[in-house]
């Protein structure tokens, strides 16, 4: 019974305690540095993903029959698995087992896991992304390229990828900003992203509501501003070959 | 008229004398038992076919009859599987050992070798991404290495054979179906080829687009360039064309002069053909 009093506390508290400026304010340092990592681990999982997305569906789309297999079970296995388990394992299980094989002690740092699992995951997703759109490059392009003497690789590079990179656009930009989402889970193995520090915080001051209302209002502007951003900018791409 | 298969096959490019005659005797492109097959499909059923120097061959027959084929394994788009393809004497896609035994030809070789064929396909020719002036420019800087002011100065040059100079900062989203076709060809003549292939160059076009493509190929033809053409304009084929070869299911039917082949067809599938156009006309 005391519990839904407090709960009522709270509703009828004052609102100003959902949103307070100046407590965010006195913990300024500590919640940027939280944010500085999860940028950190955004950029540098989101360039993993993204060579491993182009890697793989090239490899997807090969004639042979062994490479595609290796590209679909890649695929299948880290759209699948939640990512959220995915850095579980990683974390967790991951180094036991390369532990076994190598038969050396082998332990992933909080951020290496947290690279590899959402570089991993998302380099399912962006395979996929990469191959719709170099299967939207309308056949006679590539043979055009083929046909004057371009090799297979300049013909990737140079005709392929600029206009598959246009196709892509939107849902690139999709699963740049999950992915964004995604690095708050880090916290759950100890990288100390926003998430992370705020619970820190609250944890000392016990004042949950605000500073947690005040996570959520951070992530909430940083990804609103930055997909209009990109909206913006990925429409001047479109209009430029016209 | 029949077709004999040439009784010897030349392992080396035969001497380019240096008077015009000795050129126009040059071969540029020959095709010896040419032979293609999809999965069970046997499209081409061995075709022999010698291209002279300025030579402009036009390939009519119905849809089918593996005239794009034909154009497709010359350049090795498709590899052909049997027979063997010459351009100016150098086997494409292959090469003999001393003991004139066949080993495929590496990917690098191919892809060299066909800097010396010009293609122009259907539709889709042009790369959407660049301006009309980088494509053009794309190859020979790309894959030639020539500077990017030399380049741009072929380029240019290029354009203005197909009459173009006016659209080379233009994308080609802003051009009609006409304009980007003489694109695609000003851009395969920038590598200058030994021999342009056109595929069906005006299949994809609204009628009244068509003229322009057929006179800047006729210019081409006029200027003296090597050519051979897939299509389905009879009367541009006709005054157009020193040879015209008529393939009926991956063979040829027929070969000679327009007057004879169009004008005075002797075969019974050649007749049908040409009947039922000018009918259409």
């Amino acid at each position: 019974m005391s519990e839904r009093g407090d709960l009522r506390i709270v509703k009828f508290d004052n609102l100003v305690a959902i949103f307070n400026a100046s407590l965010l304010w006195e913990y300024r340092s500590l919640l940027l540095r939280g944010l500085a990592y999860n940028f950190y681990v955004f950029a540098v999982a989101g360039a993993l993903a993204i060579s491993l997305g182009l890697s793989i569906a090239v490899l997807r789309l090969q004639p042979g029959w062994i490479a595609r297999s290796i590209g679909s079970v890649y695929v299948e296995v880290f759209r699948n698995v939640p990512e959220y388990v995915l850095l579980i394992w990683v974390h967790f299980v991951l180094p036991l087992l390369i532990t076994a094989l190598l038969r050396s002690q082998v332990n992933f740092s909080p951020f290496v896991s947290a690279v590899l699992a959402l570089g991993l995951a998302y380099g399912g997703y962006f395979t996929e992304a990469f191959r719709g759109g170099i299967q939207a490059v309308p056949r006679p392009h590539v043979e055009a390229a083929r046909a004057i003497g371009m090799s297979g690789a300049m013909t990737l590079r140079r005709i392929i990828l600029p206009q598959a990179i246009r196709h892509m656009l939107p849902e690139g930009m999709n699963l740049l900003v999950s992915l964004f989402k995604a690095t708050t889970l880090v916290s759950l193995i100890e990288v100390p992203d926003l998430l992370y520090q705020v619970t820190i915080v609250v944890q000392q001051e016990m004042r949950p509501l605000p500073l947690y209302s005040g996570a959520a209002f951070i992530y909430f502007l940083l990804i609103f501003f930055i997909s209009a951003a990109v909206d913006r900018l990925t429409q001047r791409w479109r209009v430029a070959w016209r | 008229m029949e077709r004999t298969p040439p009784d010897s096959i030349p392992t080396a490019a035969p001497a380019v004398g240096s008077n015009e005659q000795a050129r126009e005797r040059e071969v540029v492109v020959k095709a010896v038992n040419l032979h293609k097959s999809f999965g069970d499909l046997e499209v081409l059923k061995g075709i022999n076919l010698e291209v002279h120097f300025s030579d402009v061959v036009s390939v009519l027959g119905s849809s089918g009859s593996g005239k794009s084929t034909l154009l497709r394994c010359i350049n090795y788009l498709e590899r052909p599987t049997a027979g063997e393809i010459y351009i100016s004497g150098v086997p494409m896609g292959f090469r003999l050992d001393s003991q004139g035994q066949r080993h495929s030809a590496s990917q690098r070789t191919i892809n060299h070798m066909r800097q010396n064929i010009g293609f122009v396909f259907q539709q889709f020719n042009v790369w959407p991404h660049m301006t009309v002036l980088e494509n053009i420019m794309e190859a020979p800087v790309h894959v030639k290495g020539m500077t990017r002011a030399g380049a741009r100065e072929l380029a240019l040059r290029m354009l203005e054979r197909v009459n173009l100079l006016d659209k080379q900062d233009a994308y080609p989203a802003r051009l009609s179906g006409g304009q980007t076709q003489r694109v695609a060809i000003a851009r395969a003549l920038a590598m200058e080829p030994k021999v342009m292939l056109f595929d069906e160059p005006t299949s994809a076009l609204d009628p009244e687009l068509i003229g322009e493509v057929l006179a800047t190929m006729e210019r081409l033809a006029e200027e003296g360039t090597t050519m051979i053409i897939v299509t389905h304009e009879i009367e541009f084929a006709h005054e157009a064309s020193d040879r015209i070869i008529f393939l009926h299911d991956g063979r040829i039917e027929e070969e000679g002069p327009p007057e004879q082949v169009i004008d005075n067809p002797r075969s019974e599938r050649c007749q049908q053909f040409f009947s039922r156009l000018k009918h259409r006309r």
